[in-house]
């Protein structure tokens, strides 16, 4: 290791004794200075000069972080040749000197084992002399020794007395170790009775002798005595490959041992890799593998932190989330990591509950950016020269500080106006841009309908549909403008669920409001209904009645008044709601089955093209007339398993994709609605929203009675959610690395710049890097994501996201800090894109081969050492991702073949999960599945209250209880799951009359029941958890064909379906693939 | 003496067919460096793309009619790849996915620049040749 990294500096030691502290930690500093109290506590007296040049951390804690990572502050020692070999390394300090120094700050470089909620795996009590003498690897001793095949090291409360015991081996150490460093060696003898010898050898005698003790200890499985970890401590070189990985979990363990709490020793000692015993029997299906003890993801996503640790000022992971926390430091390194190298980015997510972002306004000095990459100021700047110069930790260049944002550095090297400074304190901020951020004036807020009125095959249900659709466009913008209780007092005309819900949207309506008063007087509506004809509506303020002007000539396309066609909604606001009323019944003698699409986008575009803005098509029918008009092309089974399968999958016209691109030209975001029962070729209008950076709403065979709901509260979350208007954002990152391909519904500007024309805080974007240079030599990487945007309040921002991360050098390290969800968002959005090129089976194919491809590398890693033959390894972080990978691949986007999903289905899924979020993916991968019958037929459940309701079932048929009542959601709908056995009289109290009535045709509404009220708070909370969509709640027996199965049943991934393999299979399957060519 | 004036016509039309296919590079390159946007960039190439075909196909039916059938040949399998290219529709550059394309749509032409440069030379060889030939016989 130390012969690997003679580059790195290794920023902890301050002592002239610093040749040689294990270099396997420097990648590992990453963890370091994390929290202010702790860390502080820890610190040698020593630690503070070295810092004087940092200066805008917020502590002294943040100052050690920044000695360890700016990489503009290296200490000279880390060239020193002595740390290239243990023994030279060690010959001169031979005693006291180098434990002294052991309990250096990168001690307090706590890696503030987050609790993560599964405990490690732990040997049985037996072999408890194994794990203490051995630290680092409980699973080690475990497989030779020959336990059960079908035992698996799963993640288990550690309630058992051995592994107490060991801790309350390690704990008393501590207080010793961070009271008094320099008596740390003898302090340590007492809390360790069984290496006091050892521990007296190796720093008194032979330096030697520990690192040869340790050699023998990976030889041989049994592990001999010698404690790995003391010589470490006392800075020996690690010979490269066991180094690192003993180096890491010595070391972790002892600092969890100092911050967290007791259990995290122990959690310490299993982080480094997790097993799975496949078993002997490989060939057969029940290999002797528990399905039980396969990990799943019941918690719901965690959120990675181990960054948020050592880069305390980071930008919340919900902005920006890296497949792995730590970027390799070579290609070859990079090529080694199988998964995609990159980020999931949500630049206007929600900002964590009771956080804010900050918004700056640089009024007298400008906005402060590098002179050179344009970097915008962030807390990794450093200010040198007395705060003369701040030097931009991308490109490293010096820049001026600008008179007025001059302040003086205190001893420590940080700004004395820290405090005030925001934007050198958060990882995320909002800058209020100036002029020069502007091309033309920020523009107003801008809504533009355009909705096909012609009668659909079923026209009972259009003229129902498209009734209802206008009411509700008419009530979501009152809604969202203003007089709220007007409206939905006039439209209630619905049935009670009209109550729960406008309780539920009035709420958050006037809080819609009240954010958006600003933009207010300034927003700007159009209508355009089209048939056969193009209908254009005049609705300048002076007039009572909208004018209607219809345009017949498809061909060309003209608009037949300049103005007036779009109007401030303040100023004509009688005028619409005029239209509003008289719309449905304009249109419900209409006999045309005509539809022009293609032609009305244009003239939309036309009257849109001058302002920009938001583009809401409502489409009923395939178009069939114009420009754009689109064949029944269908679905063909046929089709399915050849090379031409996909071009289904693609938009048939390139009108589609073209008027997409001039869309995002003049910042116009389209998103569709979608209705039709029959074939609608969402491929090719998903390409209209996908290019424009908007998003696809599909609602099959829409019946507003049932789907009314779910469109009514997407549509108003459309409308009043948190929109950016005419946006372009840009991830710049350090030198060496490029992002180099990006993922999405967006359109590229230029190699590097996404056009959003309206981007909103439900869209999430992928990107993925590449490393520009064989080797990198920073040792931290930074990562600035800018969104520049229109709020809807007129001003022009610049939201900025930065982040740091660490570079290694170490495989291990980068499968340690990989981020599951991150990398399976990244997969999906790959593996759709790959759906579009090729067959949906080589799709899913290529997940499968880069997660066999990763965990042969990760096995290669770790097997040789460890003996672990049989056993399927993976590393921690990434445990789930097996079975998100199978989820992904029995997801509706890629889901099976020509039967299984429709393809407008598999369509509309595929533009959706390109853009959504992480959290929301891993929703919609591994959907939650609740019980909740004993919830609600308990009297008083108030008392123990949601959370302990709300566990997640594995998904499998097993989970089903024929007795009970389940909830399934994935993000986009609820299945409530009758039992066949679920007692009649509850299901009469949940129901109704309807409970005997076929389930398809019942929708829960909410009854004068106790049980009808929980369930519907019950689903209400659940609904409350992710607003981006309305699940709506489908009902289903069980045994009820079809609808169970297509409902629920091929939606339970761990079950075989069709064709596709469970869980467990899947396991063996891969580990089969992994051990293949192992 | 005619034959002559064959090599010379396809020398010119070999020449066009250069100019045309350098220039879409360089509107490629220009996109990939950001002097121009993605509109711009792909309404240039697509502008000359059917011109560009056109004069492949004027070049190789000319070496048919004027019998140098050997030229004719070789001028053949361009002819099919932008044929094919034509029928699946992919002939023009697509504005929204240019990007993801760069590299590829730049390696086809230089691929196709690299073939016109051969032809070119055989053609220059040939002319220079029966200009000889002509003064021998002269």
């Amino acid at each position: 290791m130390g012969t690997e990294n003679p580059g790195r500096p290794n920023p902890v030691t301050g002592s002239p004794f610093a040749a040689a502290p294990p270099p396997t930690a420097t990648p590992f500093s990453a963890f370091g200075p994390v929290v202010g109290s702790e860390a502080s506590g820890f610190r040698p007296p020593a630690q503070p000069p070295q810092n004087t040049m940092l200066s805008m951390s917020s502590g002294s804690v943040a100052v050690s972080q920044a000695s360890g990572f700016r990489p503009n502050n290296p200490p000279s020692r880390f060239n020193d040749p002595s740390l290239t070999s243990s023994s030279t390394a060690y010959a001169p300090p031979a005693s006291g000197p180098p434990f002294q120094r052991y309990p250096t700050p990168q001690f307090p470089s706590v890696h503030q084992a987050p609790p993560i909620s599964q405990p490690p795996f732990q040997p049985p009590a037996g072999q408890l002399p194994s794990l203490t003498s051995f630290h680092l690897q409980p699973q080690v001793p475990v497989v030779p020794m020959g336990s059960p095949p079908s035992r698996l090291n799963a993640p288990q409360l550690s309630s058992d007395s051995s592994s107490s015991a060991s801790r309350m081996n390690f704990q008393p150490s501590l207080p010793h170790m961070d009271s008094s460093y320099s008596a740390a060696r003898a302090t340590l003898q007492p809390a360790l009775p069984g290496y006091v010898k050892q521990a007296n050898a190796i720093s008194q005698a032979s330096p030697l002798t520990p690192v040869q003790a340790q050699q023998g200890s990976y030889a041989a499985p049994t592990p001999p005595p010698p404690p790995p970890f003391l010589p470490q401590q006392g800075g020996f070189a690690q010979p490269p490959p066991v180094g690192t990985l003993f180096g890491l979990h010595s070391r972790d363990q002892i600092q969890q041992l100092g911050s967290a709490p007791p259990i995290g020793g122990i959690q310490g000692l299993a982080e480094d890799f997790s097993s799975l015993s496949l078993g002997s029997v490989l060939g057969s299906i029940d290999s002797g593998l528990d399905p039980k003890a396969l990990p799943r993801p019941l918690d719901s996503d965690v959120e990675p932190n181990s960054l948020g640790d050592s880069y305390t000022m980071n930008c919340n992971p919900r902005f920006l989330r890296l497949t792995t926390s730590a970027i390799p430091s070579s290609q070859s390194l990079l090529s080694r990591w199988h998964f995609p190298l990159g980020a999931i980015v949500c630049p206007l997510a929600k900002a964590p509950d009771g956080e804010k972002i900050p918004v700056i306004n640089f009024v007298s000095t400008g906005i402060i950016r590098c002179r050179r990459c344009r970097t915008y100021v962030n807390p990794y700047v450093t200010f040198t020269d007395s705060g003369r110069k701040w030097c931009c930790n991308i490109c490293a260049l010096l820049n001026e500080v600008p008179g007025d944002y001059f302040a003086q550095l205190d001893a420590t090297g940080r700004r004395i106006d820290l405090d005030q400074r925001p934007e050198l304190t958060n990882g995320s901020v909002e800058f209020v841009a100036p002029t020069e951020y502007m091309v033309r004036p920020p523009m107003p807020p801008l809504y533009f309908f355009l909705i096909d009125v012609s009668v659909s095959a079923v026209r009972s249900v259009w003229l129902l549909q498209s009734g209802f659709l206008l009411d509700m466009i008419h009530e979501v913008l009152c809604r969202n403008y203003g007089e709220c209780f007007r409206y939905v007092a006039h439209d209630n005309k619905d049935s009670l669920d009209m109550v729960f819900i406008r309780e539920m949207v009035v709420a958050q309506t006037i809080k819609s409001c009240l954010d958006e008063l600003p933009g207010y007087p300034r927003t700007q509506v159009g209508f355009i209904t089209f048939d056969s004809t193009i209908h254009f509506y005049n609705m300048k303020s002076s007039l009572m009645q909208p004018q209607m002007m219809v345009v017949s000539d498809l061909d060309d396309v003209f608009v037949p008044l300049p103005d007036d066609l779009l109007v401030n909604l303040s100023e004509s606001r009688s005028v619409v709601e005029a239209f509003l009323d008289s719309l449905p019944s304009m249109f419900q003698e209409n006999v045309n089955v005509e539809s022009a699409l293609g032609p009305a986008v244009k003239a939309t575009f036309m009257v849109m093209s001058q302002l920009g803005g938001k583009l809401l098509i409502f489409q009923n029918t395939l178009p069939s007339l114009g420009v754009g008009r689109l064949k029944l092309r269908g679905d063909d089974p046929r089709v399915y398993g050849t090379d031409k399968e996909h071009a289904l999958r693609i938009p048939e016209d390139l009108f589609y994709k073209n008027m997409a691109a001039e869309c995002t030209k003049y910042q116009i975001g389209v998103n569709v609605y979608t209705f039709s029962d029959k074939y609608t070729d969402i491929a090719s209008l998903g390409a209209l929203a996908k290019y424009s950076g908007g998003q696809i709403y599909y609602y099959p065979s829409f019946q507003s009675a049932t789907h009314g709901e779910k469109l009514r509260h997407e549509l108003a979350r459309d409308l009043t959610r948190e929109t950016a208007w005419e946006a372009v954002m840009r991830i710049r990152c350090g030198k060496g690395v490029r992002f180099t391909s990006y993922h999405g519904n967006f359109m590229l500007r230029s190699t590097d710049l996404l056009a959003l024309p309206a981007v909103d805080c439900d869209k999430a974007y992928g990107a993925q890097l590449s490393l520009e240079e064989t080797l990198l030599t920073s040792k931290t990487v930074y990562f600035q994501v800018v969104l520049l945007y229109t709020a809807s309040c007129g001003e022009r921002r610049i939201r900025i996201h930065t982040a740091a991360v660490p570079v290694v050098a170490d495989l291990g390290e980068m499968y340690r800090h990989a981020d599951t969800g991150a990398i399976v968002s990244l997969f999906a959005r790959l593996a759709i894109e790959k759906s579009l090129s090729y067959k949906l089976e080589d799709a899913r194919s290529s997940v499968q081969l880069r997660i066999v491809k990763a965990l042969r590398e990760y096995r290669n890693l770790y097997a040789m050492q460890h003996r672990l033959g049989g056993r399927m390894i993976y590393p921690e972080p990434l445990k789930f991702l097996p079975l998100y990978g199978l989820a992904l691949c029995k997801s509706a986007a890629l889901r099976g073949g020509y039967a299984d999903v429709q393809l407008d289905d598999r369509c509309a899924a595929g533009f959706t999960m390109m853009a959504l979020p992480v959290k929301a993916m891993l929703k919609l991968l591994y959907p939650s599945l609740i019980r909740v019958d004993e919830y609600l037929l308990k009297p008083s459940a108030q008392a123990n209250g949601f959370e302990n309701i709300m566990k997640r079932l594995p998904l499998t048929i097993e989970s089903l209880d024929s007795r009970g009542l389940y909830v399934y959601d994935d993000g986009f709908r609820f299945v409530v799951w009758f039992g066949r056995m679920f007692s009649p009289d509850a299901a009469m109290n949940l129901l109704g009359q309807d409970a005997a009535v076929e389930f398809s045709k019942v929708a829960l509404g909410k009854h004068e029941t106790e049980m009808s009220r929980k369930l519907m708070e019950l689903l209400k909370k659940l609904r409350d958890s992710d607003p981006s969509y309305y699940q709506l709640c489908n009902l289903v027996r069980q045994g009820e064909q079809p609808r169970e199965g297509h409902l629920l049943l091929t939606n339970l991934v761990e079950d075989q379906i069709g064709g596709a393999s469970g869980y467990s299979d899947w396991m063996v399957q891969i580990h089969r693939q992994v051990q293949q060519s192992a | 003496m005619g034959d002559l004036f064959v090599w010379l016509i396809a020398f010119f039309i070999l020449i066009a067919l250069l100019v045309i296919v350098i220039f879409q590079l360089m509107a490629l390159a220009d996109l990939e460096f950001d002097y121009i946007n993605p509109y711009d960039s792909s309404s240039r190439i697509n502008k000359v793309i059917l011109p560009e075909y056109i004069t492949e196909g004027v070049l190789c039916l000319f070496f048919l009619i004027t019998g140098h059938w050997c030229m004719s040949l070789l001028c053949i399998p361009y002819l099919y790849y932008n044929v094919r290219l034509y029928t699946q529709r992919q002939h023009l550059v697509d504005v929204t996915e240019i990007f993801n394309m760069l590299s590829w749509e730049k390696k086809q032409r230089l691929f196709k620049l690299g073939y016109l440069i051969v032809l070119l030379f055989l053609s220059i060889f040939w002319m220079i040749l029966t200009a000889l030939e002509d003064s021998d016989y002269d």
